[in-house]
């Protein structure tokens, strides 16, 4: 049970990360090219991994889908959303991957390898592989706003094993941290 | 009724050009040709799709590269080239980073201006996708494959769209009649 909790906390600590780093840097909306990689003129010639996967796992697509309240809609959604999803854990991992075989690839040709800051990144790039792996998992399981289903439905778990306690002191505690509940 | 976002190529799109380092001449000649594109054409053009469609049916077919008769007059192939790629990716990049709510406002102006009828134009496109020949080249993998799931979606919404105006319409009105 406590090696699935922490695999699912790092996971959605991951997701976590990407969103607030895009959401620091550019508000709720994205801004124009000023972010954004640009060619050899200067026009804007992709978005950064960040902003992807803001624009991915974006609530205010889903919020939107959900207004219209057609069944199709939310299906197609949720399907298309998670063929994009599983497409960007996958590239990241497979990019992490051919980087790695890089800077392995130069290592053995320089004098001075530090074998401790080699083993951090090595470390590194397994717990990343480890979590590009774990999203897979949630995702194609449970679609690709897994995690934040999963705190609403944590959340409602607690709201329901409050409510059917006897004790009033334990309901009422649930019902003051009401705040767990992710909606 | 939405109007989309303007977010065409900035002045500013072609400032930091690599090439301008090395030959300034050519820089001049390259903005002189992005101001006379944007003035002359893109502003002309309703929405950030339209002028994506517009770009990339400045790209042929078989070989890839961007070509325009009247500008490549003026301001040489090469620069010209560079200028419609340059815009093309750029305006790709302004629609990928729109959430799907603007995306569906800026197809909904492209069917619009198109003066089909929408019916025909969503289903054509849902058939064929067509919109998949406006994607630039080499554009990123990810970004290729969000554009093309946000555009079925969008296109889903605005056939749901239709469908729920249809079902709203006044019964008592009468059917037209049959040219005989």
């Amino acid at each position: 049970m406590m090696p699935g909790l922490a695999f699912v906390a790092a996971a959605a600590l991951l997701v976590f990360l990407l969103l607030l780093s895009a959401r620091d840097e550019n508000g709720d909306d994205l801004p124009a090219t000023s972010m954004r990689n640009r060619n050899r003129l200067g026009a804007a010639d992709a978005l950064r991994p960040a902003e992807l996967a803001f624009r991915i796992f974006s609530p205010k697509d889903r919020e939107f889908i959900r207004l219209t309240r057609s069944t199709r809609l939310e299906r197609l959604y949720r399907e298309e959303r998670r063929r994009v999803a599983l497409h960007w854990v996958r590239r990241t991992s497979r990019e992490l991957s051919t980087i790695m075989r890089h800077h392995r690839l130069n290592s053995r040709h320089s004098q001075n390898v530090n074998v401790a800051a080699e083993a951090k990144l090595f470390g590194q790039y397994m717990e990343l592989r480890f979590l590009c792996a774990g999203l897979v998992f949630l995702i194609r399981l449970f679609g690709p706003h897994a995690l934040a289903d999963l705190a609403s439905y944590a959340g409602e778990l607690y709201e329901r094993l409050g409510r059917s306690m006897p004790d009033a002191t334990a309901t009422n505690h649930v019902a003051a941290s009401g705040g767990v509940v992710a909606r | 009724m939405q109007q989309p976002q303007t977010t065409s190529p900035r002045p500013g799109v072609l400032l930091l050009g690599e090439s301008s380092m090395n030959d300034p001449a050519h820089f001049v000649t390259m903005r002189n040709a992005f101001e006379d594109l944007q003035r002359r054409t893109l502003s002309q053009i309703p929405c950030d799709f339209a002028r994506l469609v517009y770009l990339a049916s400045m790209r042929e077919y078989n070989s890839a590269t961007y070509h325009h008769e009247g500008l490549a007059a003026r301001y040489g192939q090469e620069q010209v080239r560079d200028v419609l790629e340059a815009c093309h990716r750029d305006i790709f990049c302004n629609l990928v980073s729109l959430p799907l709510e603007g995306l569906v406002t800026e197809i909904e102006a492209y069917v619009r201006a198109s003066h089909e009828a929408p019916s025909g134009l969503i289903h054509a496109w849902q058939e064929l996708e067509p919109y998949r020949v406006a994607v630039p080249m080499e554009a990123d993998s990810t970004m290729v494959q969000l554009f093309l799931s946000n555009i079925r979606l969008a296109l889903e919404v605005l056939r749901f769209r239709l469908e729920q105006s249809q079902a709203h319409q006044p019964a008592s009105s009468p059917p037209p009649l049959p040219d005989r």
